[in-house]
């Protein structure tokens, strides 16, 4: 409704007036958003710096302690490597799914959705009962005749990194479908008239063709394995704790805010930053999860 | 011809297999705990010797459980409830309106989606015990609900802005009340935007395990909270029928949105 017509009928652009509309709308939203997420995230990381005393004393203690900085190291392992994995899976499962026939690709669209929206404890517990000792996948392992003892495969880094690869591979596989999707298939044929062979099609044009979407998607998992609590604390072992759980240990068994405020920031500083890499070269992709 | 199923040769069955496998992968956990607590084993051990509803009978005479997943079930339709209507009168302000900051609100409205729900947690269990809301209903709704809104902001905003605000002027010019107008045209209109976000939502809330673990007193549990301290002392397959239910609830709520989807679409 930016035009009006004059008196020949001629319809004629009106001067346009910069007025604050439909701000009023948004007000109750902001309001509840404020008062119970900014303002409880703000005082958390304002304890960080207030207790016990002011200063930078909890960074202080949280780089200057080895047992700290093996809880961060492990928490960039863990994420790194179910990145790396589910990346290793999730491309071919992307391309095989943006040129297979559309009965199978429905069917396992389906899979996915489901797997990405069943209750996250449930798998989790179904992980936790498939990997122990005497767990269906130790059977099938010694049934085949592959192992003769059990394998270790939970509470461990073992346990952490198939529960979270399995958390995360719809998170890596949707996205690259997406930009798979999209390539057109004219460049691989051109490619092949240049008398490209299949293998230097892949690593020269398909992959490269790919490699934002790759990017993006394997930085989105990375990030969200980063903060990851519930798979980490059931599937981990207390020798390969994560940066969630330190944060949760601080509040609820040490009920040292300070400390906990300060682990909070770490994640949070990095989470962001993470994002704002991801928003500056690959534009935006809907995060989710816990 | 990579982008090309049928012309790929062996590198076919390959992409294939690792598709397949993918998908057993993802499907084994599924299937797994649903046939688990039918199985008799104690230990559970697969396969079970034998069949039974033992589990689930023990789940449906222990008050706790069912309390808890009242309590889950409670919270999460007073979450959806209030994050549908604040969505939509926010994604109103969103997408109509023009004013200074409007993409750094709709920015700030949706971080809570990727900020680490364990922050979020601590920060909220921190407030809540000063203002005195922990361990409450109303505690459990609104950190809920600080998660469930940014989904409900998106669902409504992206339908909000698919629709042709002119019938809705069009409506007015015919003679009903702006409101009208909203009510009777717009509403009806953006109905499956505001269908997932009433999905999406509910699930957010039913399947929130992380903030609900720092909200819960030992009066007032949700479903997934009393699941996981049930885990950390055990793995009894009694988990394993709550899971089906939380899974079988799941798929549920999935059909009836393809079903809704396919209706809309017509």
């Amino acid at each position: 409704m930016s035009t009006c017509s004059d008196a020949s009928g001629a319809i004629m652009p009106l001067p346009k007036v910069r007025r604050a509309t439909g701000f009023g709308w948004a007000l109750p939203a902001l309001a509840f958003v404020g008062i119970f997420f900014v303002v409880p995230v703000a005082i958390l990381l304002l304890r960080s710096v207030l207790e016990p005393v002011p200063g930078l004393g909890n960074y202080a203690q949280l780089i200057g302690s080895a047992t700290y900085l093996k809880i961060f190291a492990n928490t960039f392992i863990v994420s790194g490597l179910v990145t790396v994995i589910s990346l290793l899976i999730g491309f071919p499962v992307a391309w095989a799914l943006a040129i297979m026939p559309g009965r199978l690709t429905s069917v396992i669209f389906a899979i996915l959705l489901l797997s990405m929206w069943t209750n996250l404890l449930a798998r989790t517990y179904a992980w936790m009962v498939l990997l122990q000792r005497t767990g269906l996948i130790n059977k099938m392992l010694i049934g085949m005749g592959l192992i003769d003892q059990p394998l270790a495969l939970v509470n461990n880094l073992t346990g952490v990194t198939i529960g979270m690869t399995y958390i995360m591979l719809p998170f890596i596989i949707l996205p690259l479908y997406g930009v798979i999707k999209k390539i057109d298939p004219s460049t691989l044929q051109a490619a092949a008239l240049c008398g490209a062979n299949r293998w230097q099609c892949l690593t020269r044009v398909l992959l490269p063709l790919a490699m934002p979407g790759m990017a993006a998607g394997a930085l989105m998992v990375f990030v969200m394995s980063l903060g990851y609590f519930v798979t980490p604390s059931l599937l981990g072992g207390t020798a390969n704790m994560m940066l969630a759980e330190l944060i949760a240990q601080f509040v609820q068994s040490l009920v040292n805010w300070g400390m906990g405020g300060a682990a909070a920031l770490v994640l949070l500083v990095v989470t962001l930053s993470l994002y704002a890499v991801q928003l500056r070269f690959f534009g935006n992709q809907n995060p989710g999860g816990r | 011809m990579l982008l090309n199923f049928d012309r790929l040769g062996w590198w076919k069955y390959v992409l294939l297999a690792i598709t397949l496998l993918t998908a057993a992968f993802l499907l084994l956990p599924i299937v797994f705990i649903a046939a688990l607590s039918f199985g008799s084993s104690q230990w559970l051990i697969f396969p079970p010797p034998g069949w039974t509803f033992q589990w689930y009978h023990e789940l449906f005479a222990d008050p706790r459980w069912l309390e808890s997943a009242l309590t889950s079930f409670k919270i999460a339709v007073i979450v959806t409830i209030l994050s549908v209507l604040l969505g939509l009168v926010t994604s109103f302000g969103l997408v109509r309106g023009s004013f200074m900051f409007r993409d750094a609100l709709k920015a700030l409205f949706l971080t809570p989606m990727i900020l680490p729900v364990v922050v979020l947690a601590v920060a909220l269990y921190a407030f809540f015990l000063r203002i005195g809301l922990g361990g409450t209903l109303t505690g459990f709704v609104i950190s809920h609900l600080v998660l469930a809104l940014p989904f409900s902001i998106l669902s409504i905003s992206s339908a909000l802005e698919g629709f042709d605000k002119s019938i809705e002027d069009a409506a007015v010019l015919c003679g009903a009340s702006p409101l009208e107008a909203k009510i009777r045209v717009t509403l009806p209109a953006i109905s499956h935007g505001l269908f997932s976000a009433a999905v999406f939502s509910f699930l957010t809330s039913w399947d929130e395990v992380v903030v609900a673990i720092f909200m819960s007193s030992p009066t007032l549990q949700t479903l997934p909270v009393k699941v996981w301290a049930t885990l950390r002392q055990d793995l009894t397959p009694v988990v394993a029928a709550a899971s089906t239910l939380l899974i079988l609830l799941t798929i549920i709520l999935m059909a009836l949105v393809a079903v809704v989807r396919k209706v809309l679409k017509q």
